[in-house]
């Protein structure tokens, strides 16, 4: 089955999570990727989401800190479409292998660069971790939790924008190399990722009302969406949604019990004071009723709600999968070659006439290193010299 | 020359999940062509959330129920690269402009479709809010922690349908690289929940068991005590203390050297088990300086470490100098609120730049433009106007922004 993108060739040099989990978006629409680790592999190998994020290409080793490793490089790139490097801006340039030495050697190579911040920045040359990026963006000041003050983002934001910014960055840089004929440098970072999530929060108004700020305003404890949660019997949580876009059948207060159920019509447009008096009802009702008979009863009557539960158990970890997750195919199993059977998300991006596919799982370090550097030309020995094995 | 420049976006879509991905496109040098209802999008009244997902787009009123504003749609769609929406299921194609409609008149068109649930399956019919999906994919469950006692915890930052529209970008740019080889288009969607997955894509089970990843604490500091926040005298400071040097180094930033020969945190894994009895320690060392001393102190003992900084909103990185000077700010006028600044570029092109075109549009401000560049005279579009087929703003503008 072709893939959108069969034929782009693309050399990974990231680490982390936003450079390997932009390009599996890539290489699982066909991007043919190899992984170019330092020898012993890439130093983040024991963090969790690993196997996931790094799946779907294959692995070379190479030290790029021997002469003999960085010409090794530098021949794979000179067949390249794509570079994508995490390095601190001037890394790559002290290794000889950066956008300026590359661009020449090969001037239709698209060189995308993801470090923490971006060259020129008073930040550029600070350790770059995910949680120092939401500290220094300003991301753990705006998120509402349980108590004043900063809080620490479970998911890493910084990184989870960049990871989208850094395909975005390469297929328009593809597209316009189909009218240029060039490659050129891409960079973004974790910075500008974080930034990508600011967009309904942080439009600058002087001229606006204060009610401008509202909607998505912070407030202690949390508010905005945190109002439909509720809890329900045995300590455990769902998320109701106000609108489904179908017309509902009971309403809400309805199928709790409630006595005297509100017009579901009219639910977005009660006053503060008659949610203020209806919500504690509500959320005794809710906790009369068992989750899953609930969610069951609120969809049968068109209302949208979620069980509040980890992302292991929408995969399955303690039953059926979420339902919606197998159809999109979004619950996958890869056999991994250190781990074994293993349950993952599957490819988000649903492609009709060119449809993407998980293409194997994560290599080991160095695995094909014969493959593809004896297709270049070289003896085993001369790959064991610069690839660290053997 | 920009680095979408000559695609043209039709961006059908309403709310948040729709119209930033167009927006993106459009930042990136693509002609973006927001088709508005003559009623206004469902989401201006939000303000700020609306006004992150439509900036530089050129936009036209239009009633698509109506024959002749159907057929002005498909005119659109006849000089377009990619047509984008977020309707639920049924709806593009009881409008008439579902793919094969748009693939009709644009035999090569790239069509996205971007859902709550999806294309197909039990849920599928259902539309969605944001939330909804932070829950499915467990980060209410994880940020709250509600494993360690505490209330599930929604993320503020619009999560999924900033993660669904980025998805379709991505998708729709994969999609337009093969037609631009091919010749060939081709119909895509993506959705919330899928969207929301991929925050959570570190989760793995092995034979169907839940393999332990990174939890945070129920202070909401962090996920272990060598990378979490520490409050101090004054603010409060994030360390990334990952490697063994860093251990070393933070033990004799805290005047706690005795620390490093300790047996109970001697390896990476050890300080993990050990986490209360580090965090005994380190707390009260962190509340006896500012936090501008310890990222001093820190940065010199060779600690990674950033101060937690409150940006008013996001006030204080707009104006400042480095993103000024770097083009992570863009300032321009909006007709009626006057002065506004959002992020710039969040990706940098060397050859081809990106192109931020300017404020978020009032409804139909572009009508009279695109109609005419679509061959239309002054007396039909008066016409069309009059029978509410299009519109364009006048003295009874509606909308407060």
């Amino acid at each position: 089955m072709p893939g959108a993108l069969d034929g782009v060739r693309v050399l990974d040099l990231s680490w982390g999570i936003a450079g390997p989990l932009g390009v599996l978006l890539l290489a699982e629409q066909g991007a043919d990727v190899v992984k170019v680790e330092p020898p012993g592999g890439d130093p983040f190998r024991d963090y969790s989401g690993y196997a996931v994020w790094n799946r779907s290409r294959r692995s070379v080793t190479v030290d790029l800190k021997q002469p003999s490793g960085a010409d090794a490089f530098r021949k794979l790139a000179a067949d390249a479409d794509v570079i994508v490097e995490t390095f601190r801006p001037g890394v790559t340039d002290r290794l000889g292998i950066g956008y300026d030495a590359l661009h020449e050697l090969n001037p239709r190579l698209v060189y995308c660069s993801c470090p923490a911040y971006p060259a020129g920045h008073r930040f550029a040359q600070r350790p770059g971790y995910d949680a120092l990026v939401q500290a220094s963006s300003g991301q753990q000041w705006e998120q509402p939790g349980w108590r004043p003050g900063p809080i620490f983002l479970h998911m890493p934001m910084p990184s989870m924008g960049a990871m989208f910014l850094v395909p975005t960055g390469i297929l328009s840089a593809l597209i316009a190399r189909e009218t240029t004929g060039r490659g050129q440098h891409v960079r973004t970072s974790l910075f500008q990722g974080a930034l990508l999530y600011t967009t309904q929060i942080w439009t600058w108004v002087p001229g606006a009302d204060s009610a401008f700020f509202g909607t998505m305003a912070k407030t202690y404890p949390p508010g905005v969406h945190q109002e439909m949660v509720f809890e329900v019997a045995d300590n455990e949580y769902v998320h109701a949604s106000i609108m489904s876009g179908l017309a509902p059948v009971k309403t809400q207060d309805a199928i709790l019990g409630l006595p005297d159920p509100s017009d579901p019509e009219k639910y977005m447009m009660l006053s503060p004071e008659e949610r203020a008096e209806l919500t504690p009802k509500r959320r005794a009702a809710y906790k009369l009723h068992k989750r899953d008979e609930l969610i069951a009863e609120f969809r049968e009557n068109n209302h949208a709600i979620e069980a509040i539960e980890s992302m292991e158990y929408a995969l399955g970890a303690n039953g059926e999968p979420h339902p919606q997750l197998v159809a999109n195919e979004m619950v996958a199993t890869v056999d991994d070659p250190e781990l074994g059977h293993t349950t993952q998300v599957g490819v988000p991006i649903h492609l009709a006439g060119t449809p993407g596919a998980i293409r194997g799982p994560r290599p080991k370090p160095g695995q094909h290193n014969e493959q593809i550097f004896g297709e270049l030309g070289y003896s085993p020995a001369e790959i064991a010299a610069f690839s660290g094995v053997g | 020359m920009h680095a979408l420049e000559g695609v043209r976006l039709i961006d059908f879509g309403q709310y948040l999940a729709g119209p930033f991905g167009p927006m993106v496109i459009g930042d990136l040098g693509a002609d973006v062509i927001k088709v508005e209802p003559v009623t206004g999008d469902g989401m201006r009244f939000a303000n700020q959330p609306f006004f992150g997902c439509q900036r530089g787009k050129r936009d036209i009123a239009l009633d698509l129920k109506s024959e002749r504003g159907h057929k002005i749609a498909l005119q659109l769609v006849a000089n377009a690269d990619i047509v984008h929406h977020n309707m639920t299921a049924g709806v593009a194609v009881r409008l008439g402009i579902g793919y094969e409609d748009c693939k009709r008149v644009k035999e090569d068109i790239v069509y996205c479709n971007t859902w709550a649930y999806g294309l197909e399956g039990p849920l599928a019919r259902f539309g969605g809010l944001d939330p909804l999906y932070q829950a499915s994919a467990g980060l209410e469950y994880e940020q709250g922690p509600v494993r360690e006692g505490n209330p599930p915890n929604y993320l503020r930052f619009g999560m999924t349908d900033t993660a669904n529209a980025m998805l379709s970008v991505v998708g729709c740019l994969a999609a337009l690289y093969h037609q631009r080889v091919t010749g060939v288009g081709q119909e895509l969607w993506t959705s919330l929940l899928d969207g929301g997955s991929m925050f959570a894509s570190d989760a793995l089970l092995v034979d169907g068991e839940a393999v332990p990843r990174p939890r945070l604490d129920r202070a909401q500091t962090g996920m272990d005590a060598l990378y979490r926040l520490y409050e101090t005298q004054e603010g409060w400071i994030q360390i990334a203390a990952i490697e063994d040097e860093h251990w070393v180094g933070l033990c004799n930033a805290l005047s706690l050297p005795e620390l490093v020969d300790d047996s109970r945190f001697a390896t990476r894994a050890a300080r993990a088990e050990h986490r209360q009895q580090l965090e005994a320690l380190f707390i009260p060392r962190f509340v006896a300086r500012t936090a501008i001393q310890w990222t001093r102190m820190l940065d010199a003992a060779g600690v990674p470490n950033e101060i937690a900084f409150d940006s008013h909103a996001g006030e204080l990185q707009h104006f400042d100098g480095d993103n000024e000077r770097l083009g992570l700010v863009a300032e321009y006028d909006h007709p009626l609120l006057g002065r506004m600044r959002q992020y710039g570029a969040l990706i940098d092109f060397s050859e081809t730049p990106g192109l931020i075109h300017g404020p978020p549009p009032l409804v139909g401000q572009n009508t009279i433009e695109i109609l005419e560049w679509l061959g239309y005279s002054q007396a039909e579009m008066d016409e069309l106007k009059a029978q509410r087929v299009v519109y364009w703003p006048d003295d009874d503008y509606g909308w407060n922004v």
